[in-house]
């Protein structure tokens, strides 16, 4: 079954909807799917278009598409187990949050904590995505635990902050302090970044880039060698943070 | 008349020595204050009566009229914003977090532009913290990072720290070692007995690199750590670990530089790691004057200290997604009310011109730059001089200020209580 969203022209455009019941699971049998326009509850066919095409049984076959104005629709994709979203424009705050199986593909940006917390499944961006990309929520110890992000372009500060299981791959550049707080899991930036892996416990990060500002407290640990996008690559290896009687891996391309 | 004892209204120290002297309805006098105390106590660019802005020129209007615009452009809103409430009391404030409740609205304090990414690592990882009457009886060494006292909390070293004899520290000028971490030569770091400079955004190297060396592995080290010398922050760490009793305070120097919370949170877990050699705390240097409170009342209510989005009816938090500058930065919000605080001055100029493009209503005593923002303003007694509540300092001490005078302005509480009766009643 596919399900495609349009979003109608609203009065204030910029007010964000929250839409964590935009899950394929949700458009199997349920009729009254709610949202939220700023402090106001809608009806799903208030704010979009909705067409349905083909039969489904089961979640696995249901894939929605949400076209227009989406980039301030947050939380689509919330714990989502099954099926297939695809956005066809930009995406708001949110998107994958624990999510545990099931596939989200963004042709535009995602903006912040794309994936947060995710246990299983796959995200791809093929634009950019904004601060704290699969990360975890204020306070959280533990961030994204399983399943895989991909963004082709750029990604924010804090990206996988917290990361502890699953794998995260940044084509373009990260921000500021990617991989802080790390305790498992693998990070690949294929670009340049600043201060990566900040106090960081666990896991494999490998930065194909610069990397601006290292931290002092990472030991050198001899040299690797590992494939990136079909290249072999020659790595510094690191062991960190120091600081923080972590036991991290940190490779930097040579 | 003279009235002694008074609790100052302006920086988060909340000194509480302070003489007044008073005729009529007018201060003539501020013993003990600092220059920021006189100013505060003295100044007096009060607006006389509400004022709507009509066209170009504002008309004055009735409290009652004020009020019930107030409540009908929040009623009329998907996503109003209410922001400040540093400026005021506790009373108030607990009003405000009800107000944003029945409305649906997010409501946000002044953290968000001083000590929110500090309170974003205490979630993390603790606030290992005491009050300022500890640092003063028995704190030998003061670090003061990203923090300038002398011009910010200009009586903060004489109450506390530097200048202020303990009843374990006799003569706390000879006794006490201050160290002051900072990006430029400031007045802190003239009297400094250790100054050290960063580069601009280099505090988490360096306080990661200090938490090495107080763990025993200074041996990674390199030469020199954003600009500081492996000799000096050796020297630094020997200083802190040899202290009977250590005092770190940090201002937004560290909260706002690159990093943000996680300055912070290096900063808590260096405390901690210090604390393993001897006793060391660590604590905020707020600036507002009763931000403290504010956190403090949103978190009695909502459970969230700054940055509660009620929207759905429930409280959400998430500093980056529901504080001010970013809602307004991304044109979120449809009506602000602005309480006690002014942030056409302190927030970015993207913010400000979306306050000044939707309705905006400030409850203040005085005219300052978010008066030429706003749609309304009401003016009200000052806190601490005609209106009288609780507020916290800087260390979470509840202090009671008083009313020096009565005089002919309603306080915040008033306002805002006959704002949330009309609200009420719309809402049913």
């Amino acid at each position: 079954m596919r399900v495609i969203l349009k979003t109608r022209p609203r009065a204030k455009p910029k007010i964000p909807i929250e839409a964590e019941e935009i899950i394929p699971q949700n458009f199997l049998r349920r009729n009254d799917i709610r949202v939220f326009e700023g402090n106001k509850e809608r009806a799903l066919d208030d704010l979009f278009f909705i067409t349905t095409e083909g039969p489904a049984v089961s979640p696995d076959q249901v894939e929605v598409i949400l076209t227009g104005d989406t980039g301030v629709i947050k939380r689509v994709g919330e714990y989502m187990n099954a099926g297939r979203i695809i956005v066809e424009g930009d995406i708001g705050m949110h998107c994958g949050n624990f999510m545990s199986a099931g596939e989200i593909l963004i042709r535009g940006n995602a903006d912040a904590w794309l994936g947060r917390e995710m246990r299983g499944g796959r995200i791809l961006c093929e634009g950019n995505a904004g601060h704290y990309c699969a990360a975890g929520y204020r306070g959280e110890k533990r961030g994204m635990r399983g399943g895989t992000v991909e963004v082709k372009g750029n990604a924010g500060d804090f990206t996988a902050e917290y990361l502890s299981g699953g794998e995260v791959t940044i084509h373009g550049n990260c921000g500021d302090l990617p991989g802080v707080e790390m305790r498992g899991g693998t990070l690949v930036i294929g670009g340049d970044c600043s201060r990566p892996c900040g106090n960081m416990t666990g896991g494999t990060c490998m930065v194909f880039g610069q990397a601006h500002q290292f931290l002092p407290t990472f030991r050198k640990n001899g040299i690797e060698d590992t494939v990136y996008a079909g290249k072999h690559c020659r790595m510094n290896a690191f062991r960190g943070d120091v600081a923080n009687r972590g036991k991290g891996t940190l490779l930097v391309r040579m | 008349m003279k009235i002694e004892d008074v609790v100052c209204s302006f920086c988060g120290c909340l000194c509480d020595d302070l003489v007044v002297e008073v005729d009529g309805t007018r201060v003539v006098s501020v013993e003990n204050g600092c220059t920021l105390a006189n100013e505060k106590f003295l100044g007096d660019h009060r607006l006389k009566t509400p004022i709507r802005r009509s066209g170009n020129s504002w008309t004055k209007i009735s409290y009652e009229e004020a009020i019930a615009e107030t409540a009908a452009i929040l009623l009329d809103a998907d996503r109003p914003l209410l922001y400040g409430w540093s400026g005021t009391f506790g009373e108030a404030q607990s009003i405000g977090v009800h107000l944003a409740e029945i409305l649906g609205a997010v409501i946000d304090n002044t953290s968000t532009v001083c000590h929110g990414p500090s309170i974003l690592a205490i979630q993390e990882v603790g606030h290992p913290g005491c009050t300022l009457g500890q640092v003063k009886n028995r704190a030998d060494v003061v670090v003061y990072w990203g923090a300038n006292p002398v011009d910010a909390h200009p009586r903060h070293m004489s109450r506390y720290t530097t200048y202020c004899d303990g009843f374990f520290r006799k003569d706390a000028f000879k006794e006490r070692k201050v160290i002051v971490v900072d990006v430029r030569e400031t007045e802190s770091s003239n009297i400094a007995d250790e100054f050290m400079k960063v580069n601009p955004g280099g505090d988490y190297a360096v306080l990661s690199a200090l938490r090495a060396i107080v763990r025993g592995k200074g041996d990674i080290i390199p030469a020199r750590v954003e600009g500081v010398s492996r000799e000096q922050l050796f020297r630094v760490a020997d200083i802190c670990k040899s202290a009977k009793f250590g005092a770190f305070f940090f201002g937004v120097g560290l909260t706002m530089a690159p990093g943000k919370n996680k300055n912070i949170r290096n900063a808590i877990e260096l405390t901690e790691e210090l604390s393993r050699h001897t006793k060391f705390t660590i604590s905020p240097m707020r600036g507002h004057w009763n931000v403290y409170g504010s956190n403090e009342v949103f978190t009695w209510i909502s459970g969230y200290p700054y940055a509660v989005d009620f929207a759905r009816g429930i409280a959400f938090y998430n500093p980056g997604e529901t504080t001010s500058v970013d809602i307004l930065k991304r044109e979120e919000c449809d009506a602000c009310l602005v309480v006690a605080s002014d942030p056409g001055a302190h927030f970015p100029k993207a913010c400000a011109e979306h306050l000044a493009r939707i309705p905006t209503i400030q409850i203040d005593p005085h005219v300052n730059v978010t008066t030429h923002l706003a749609h309304i303003q009401i003016p009200v007694a000052v806190a601490g001089i005609d209106a009288e509540g609780t507020a916290y300092r800087m260390d979470g001490v509840p202090i009671r200020t008083r009313k020096l005078f009565q005089g002919s302005y309603p306080d915040d509480l008033v306002v805002l209580e006959k704002l949330y009766a009309i609200v009420k009643e719309a809402k049913g």
